[in-house]
């Protein structure tokens, strides 16, 4: 039997085990909890001032985020050398991509020449934001947990980008952005004529066909938004439910034991894969829209 | 007569939790379902393209993971829709 086989065999048995042994504790009866709101762990609690000023978790997470951007690159750009070393290879590739993959092939090289500092802070901006999420901080103020005697806040994961208002206000900058370059480009009129598409010339299609963009780029506003939102903040409540919230709502302490290997999987999901991918996602389309905007034809 | 209003309203009660736990289910559920075929297609398609022309592999994979998210982004509008019927 090769070793894997047997970390494999072992791991499981521990896993039975342990299912058995808490079932064998607690028995399977089930009672539900009243107390426990999930959707607390969301609420943002005003730690100094109060109003559109408050400073509150969000806005220490927007911080995080934005020293991190900041912070790294220019820390990495301050010590370069002609022999990289892998912290500089790794970042030097990012940069590639970002360029190459996702600014030059979504527009032309004078617009991308423009645009690629925007998009690149976008695309790290959201991807530190994403990943600083996954890290758990002492900031859930509803719970607090006495360590002698000092009462601290629990540790939660939150994520600046699992509230709707941070998405919105990049894409109303993107929404921005992509309009004043097209109409810059083109001229009111000659913008709001590229939105129809070449080859229809019924004039009533033409006119139906018009409004139907026209919509379609207010509907890109809520649809950029409520994407990265929703991707991180239905993450973000897999992870909840599946390591110990489902188990604290309903009572049962062996479902906990059950279905806590499933919340470790996503957490990697979401790490490895989520949180990269929306970025990207994010970058690109802003890339794909700046790009249309000025783009000859449609 | 107050006695049987209060048994309507406490049954309406119960069909409004109801409501709520049908709209989480159906907003999470029938999105997962056109969510997941989307995503099939998408990387079926993704293997057969590659196997039709395997140099191409990293040019298709860019466009197959812009696929691949947007497909996925349907999936959390009903399940926000959901979330939000059944906590708000």
């Amino acid at each position: 039997m090769s070793t894997g086989k047997r970390i494999a065999l072992i791991v499981g048995g521990i896993y039975l085990f342990l299912i058995v042994l808490s079932i064998g504790i607690f028995g399977w009866s089930r009672l539900d909890n009243n107390e426990f709101k999930p959707q607390n762990e969301f609420k943002l609690d005003d730690w100094i001032g109060s109003g559109p000023f408050a400073f509150n978790k969000a806005v220490l997470y927007l911080i995080i985020a934005s020293v991190l951007t900041v912070g790294t690159m220019l820390w990495i750009s301050r010590r370069m050398k002609a022999r990289p070393n892998r912290v500089q290879t790794a970042v030097e590739w990012i940069y590639t991509a970002m360029r190459d993959n996702i600014t030059r092939g979504n527009m032309d090289d004078a617009m991308a020449r423009k645009w690629f500092p925007f998009i690149a802070t976008l695309f790290l901006f959201i991807w530190f934001s994403n990943l600083i999420g996954y890290i758990p901080l002492p900031t859930n103020t509803h719970e607090k947990v006495d360590v002698l005697g000092v009462m601290i806040p629990s540790f939660a994961l939150y994520a600046a980008t699992a509230n709707l208002s941070i998405p919105l206000a990049l894409a109303l900058v993107v929404f921005v952005a992509y309009n004043v370059e097209g109409i810059r480009a083109k001229g009111v009129g000659g913008y709001l004529k590229s939105l129809i598409p070449d080859g229809i010339d019924n004039p009533g299609m033409k006119a139906f066909v018009f409004v139907l963009e026209f919509l379609s780029n207010f509907m890109r506003l809520i649809s950029l938004s409520v994407r990265l939102f929703a991707n991180i903040l239905a993450g973000h409540l897999i992870i909840l439910f599946m390591t110990g919230g489902l188990a604290v709502l309903l009572g049962i302490e062996a479902l906990g034991v059950i279905i806590i290997p499933a919340g470790i999987a996503i957490f990697l999901f979401e790490v490895g894969l989520v949180a990269t991918l929306q970025a990207f996602i994010f970058a690109t389309l802003t890339a794909i829209y700046l790009g249309g905007a000025v783009a000859e034809h449609h | 007569m107050l006695s049987f209003l209060t048994a309507i309203f406490a049954q309406a009660d119960a069909g409004a939790d109801a409501g709520k736990a049908i709209a989480l289910g159906v907003g999470g559920g029938l999105g997962a379902v056109g969510a997941g075929v989307g995503i099939g297609i998408i990387f079926g398609k993704v293997i057969e393209s590659v196997t039709r022309q395997p140099e191409m592999r990293d040019e298709i994979t860019g466009i197959q993971w812009l696929g691949f998210a947007l497909t996925e982004a349907c999936f959390f509008y009903g399940l926000v829709a959901g979330l939000i019927a059944f906590f708000l």
